[in-house]
């Protein structure tokens, strides 16, 4: 497995966020996470991606423990994720948000940032080229220099995603890639999400509400409620799920 | 001698406490630190003066002119400096910004009118020390102490049990949640900002009586306060509270062992070993960002 | 004339310390009252080895940027990466601390009376150029990937370390930057007014400075350039306004801020790109 979540517990003063989590992904999977409001959803990534660390139980990406590691080692690693609440730099363009996550890569110095030395040239000039090339990909290549907060909301998105590819991920968490979302751009990122996997080999966890989107392309999912996992497997058993049906019973069925 | 010190100690902590608790109010219920409130005290502390070189007042009126002062001040702060970046909920370093300059604009004001000379603070009290026992204490640092106490104790009453307090409360925690149940936000928040300016101009009187003399450095003694929350715990009434003490007892003791200048050096790094070993401050606590 | 020269060249010293205050706190979010201490320092220092032990100046110059900056990364160390209020705090705490040691250690640095006795070894023209280097090594900054890093760790830290940014690392670096930019202002603002004393060099002095950052916009490099121009040089020569000057500064600021918050020019830059999008229409998001 190239992503081991084990045995996780995470609690927030008597809440408990999440209870035993066992979850596993490897290249080239997309693992959906559902559940309802409140199920610890996005905690889970919290932990995974090092914002938290569990209280007990571990994380192991690609053989390694990640679990007590800072962000930004964790990221490095390979850990590439997006928001549900788009967080994007602001005061930064379009191209300059996705060069923010190339420059903790980039391999010059401090005397070459304030100087214009060819090793300062040729690192931005390579990060330039990638940033492109991420953009492209997620469709963004005519919004280069726009500010982000002008874009639409879709866009933002996208942009959340270029920004993530930029790491590197050998393991792509997206959360809620899709609310905010007309059915024809669901069906766009869709198909987006997909490609990605194919291309770039990684794993990709996906939480989503918006059920089309993640039964249509997991390969697997967990259901989460109240912090316990109540449901593992492909999307047609997990639909049928009478455990499932009951947790979604008098929630909001998708969005 | 170590009682001596002692009662001073709380004395000053008392005062450093009022400047402490009307910076927590400022920071409960903006979530900033309100610089300016250096120069409130600074400001209002000579309107106190003045009214009392004009009418020979005693102790009782100057502080209640003081008090009057400080919260007209603030009141006028609040409108020039921060209403409208309230209400059009700025992100932080505006506050920041805005109350830097509105501290500096007091303060620039006192000094045009009184220059860079030192006014001696006038006496208020008959008898310059009391007898305790046999513990002499000065009668400042007594009165001090006495009006301090009660005035945080009345502080208290009214955040715990009004009507008032529950709205400062409220919308310390939540502004908008507040707003949604009925509550005039920026009223409370402009009541916050009066409050904060009583509990100012007191202050400034008592450091006023403290120190003998006044000039326009004093809104260099709120570093005190600010530090005091910090020990205590940004936005922690309580833990601003003991953290002035704390401070003021510190404060005495090392002036008496090694004298007042280097105090400023050993306040700071108490202040940054505290950091390191419990951030939080005192009373503070850790609150986890949600992603 | 003489007036003239001293005014600017003032203004040229001011600019590089509020080039060091720009990268700290309108790129990077970190509000420092202290920074003024770390002037004292490289006035004193450099004053120290020139003026007591004899040595040349640029040594003593490098010296003195060097001392800044290693007592820099000392504070620095537990206070980067602590709460925005709780940086000011500290930072003032430490300005505070610094010039009641000033103060005291008067066999060392003249005490309250201040240290005198600087060659007068920077004229206009060099304040100038040292200013425009300063500047300009800002804007590469601003640029660089540290400039972008910081932007983002300022809007929002938590994202920035979800991008595999090394958050207090760049923090760090960006306040040892500001440090020594400041610091190089102290040493030439001793050797231009040839006398210092610990006075000049307090909270009040490091606010002025945020203050001017900032009016020029909230992030503009250029908008703090101009500042710092407008604001020192003009008081000075309608000189009936120097006594008022701060409350000249204090008005126009909150001005600014209540009815255009983002300073005076926002967010743009005097580049190329920057000229540009003045004549190009607003760009609208396109229905597609």
């Amino acid at each position: 497995m190239l992503l081991e979540v084990m045995k996780v517990w995470k609690s927030f003063g008597g809440v408990q966020a999440i209870c035993d989590l066992n979850l596993g992904v490897d290249k080239g999977e997309i693992v959906g996470i559902i559940g309802p409001n409140g199920a610890g959803k996005t905690t889970i990534f919290n932990v995974i991606s090092g914002v938290y660390t569990a209280d007990k139980g571990s994380v192991i990406l690609d053989g390694q423990n990640i679990t007590k590691l800072p962000q930004h080692e964790i990221t490095k690693l390979g850990i590439g994720r997006t928001f549900q609440n788009i967080r994007l730099f602001k005061g930064l363009s379009t191209i300059e948000n996705v060069m923010c996550a190339f420059d903790p890569q980039s391999k010059y110095g401090f005397i070459d940032s304030i100087l214009p030395t060819p090793k300062r040239m040729s690192e931005e000039k390579r990060g330039l080229e990638l940033c492109k090339h991420y953009l492209e990909i997620v469709g963004l290549k005519d919004k280069l220099h726009s500010e982000p907060q002008n874009l639409a909301y879709g866009h933002q998105r996208r942009l959340e995603i270029a920004r993530a590819l930029m790491c590197n991920p050998k393991v792509l968490l997206l959360d809620e890639p899709a609310a905010g979302l007309n059915p024809t751009e669901i069906s766009e990122l869709s198909n987006l999400i997909v490609d990605l996997g194919k291309k770039f080999g990684f794993a990709i966890i996906l939480i989503e509400h918006r059920l089309e989107l993640v039964m249509g392309i997991s390969h697997r999912i967990f259901v989460q409620n109240f912090g316990k996992t109540i449901s593992v497997g492909t999307p047609e058993q997990v639909r049928d799920d009478p455990e499932v049906i009951k947790a979604y019973l008098g929630a909001e069925e998708g969005k | 001698m170590a009682i001596q010190i002692l009662l001073n100690g709380l004395a000053v902590g008392a005062v450093y406490a009022l400047i402490a608790t009307g910076f927590a109010l400022i920071f409960n219920i903006l979530k900033f630190s309100n610089f300016s409130h250096g120069g409130l005290m600074t400001s209002s502390v000579f309107v106190g003066y003045f009214v009392s070189v004009a009418t020979g007042w005693s102790l009782i009126p100057i502080l209640i002119t003081s008090i009057l002062a400080g919260g007209v001040i603030a009141f006028f702060g609040e409108l020039v400096a921060f209403r409208r970046i309230t209400i059009q909920k700025s992100a932080n370093f505006y506050y920041f910004v805005s109350s830097i300059t509105l501290g500096t604009l007091y303060e620039a004001i006192v000094t045009i009118i009184i220059g860079p000379g030192f006014y001696v603070y006038p006496m208020f009290f008959k008898k310059p020390a009391i007898w305790i026992g046999n513990f002499v204490i000065q009668t400042g640092s007594m009165v001090m102490l006495c009006i301090s106490t009660v005035v945080l104790i009345i502080l208290v009453y009214v955040i715990e049990k009004t009507k008032t307090g529950r709205g400062l409360r409220a919308v310390s925690f939540d502004r908008d949640t507040a707003y949604l149940m009925g509550i005039d936000v920026y009223r409370t928040i402009r009541i916050a900002f009066v409050i904060s300016g009583v509990l100012g101009g007191l202050a400034g009187v008592f450091l006023g009586i403290y120190n003998f003399t006044l000039t326009a450095q004093l809104g260099t003694m709120v570093t005190k306060g600010f530090i005091a929350s910090v020990i205590g715990g940004l936005g922690s009434i309580t833990g601003a509270v003991i953290g002035a003490i704390l401070l003021g007892l510190l404060e005495t003791v090392l002036i008496y062992f090694i004298g007042s200048g280097y105090s400023p050096v050993v306040v700071f790094l108490v202040m940054i070993v505290f950091l390191f070993l419990r951030p939080q401050g005192i009373a503070g606590s850790n609150v986890q960002e949600k992603a | 004339m003489q007036f003239y020269i001293s005014v600017i060249t003032q203004t040229m010293i001011t600019l590089i310390a509020v080039a060091g205050v720009y990268v700290l706190s309108n790129l990077t979010g970190m509000f420092s009252l202290g920074q003024a201490a770390f002037m004292a320092i490289g006035a004193y220092t450099s004053g120290i080895f020139v003026v007591k032990l004899g040595w040349p100046f640029i040594p003593s110059a490098i010296i003195a940027i060097l001392v800044s900056v290693v007592i820099g990364f000392i504070v620095g160390l537990p206070t980067v990466n602590l709460r925005r209020d709780y940086i000011s705090l500290v930072t003032l705490g430490f300005g505070e601390a610094m010039a009641a040691l000033l103060n005291q250690m008067s066999w060392l640095t003249g005490g309250a009376s201040g240290f005198s006795g600087f060659p007068k070894l920077i004229t206009l023209p060099i304040a100038a150029s040292v200013a425009a280097v300063s500047v300009i090594l800002v804007a590469f900054f601003k640029k660089s990937k540290y400039g972008r890093q910081c932007i983002a760790l300022k809007g929002d830290e938590l994202a920035a370390k979800a991008m595999g940014i090394n958050v207090a690392r760049v923090k760090m670096i960006a306040f040892l930057f500001s440090v020594g930019l400041v610091s190089l202002s102290g040493i030439m603002y001793a050797f231009v007014i040839t006398y210092v004393d610990p006075s000049l060099f307090g909270w009040r002095k490091s606010a002025e400075w945020v203050i001017m950052a900032f009016f020029g916009g909230v992030n503009s490099l250029t908008g703090s350039v101009l500042s710092v121009v407008v604001l020192t040089a003009l008081p000075e020569v309608l000189r009936f306004l120097s006594d008022y000057r701060m409350v000249f500064y204090a008005i126009v600021v909150l001005l600014i801020i209540n009815f255009k918050p983002d300073g005076l020019l926002g967010t743009w830059e005097l580049t190329p790109k920057g000229v540009k999008s003045l004549f190009k229409e607003k760009e609208d998001t396109k229905c597609s």
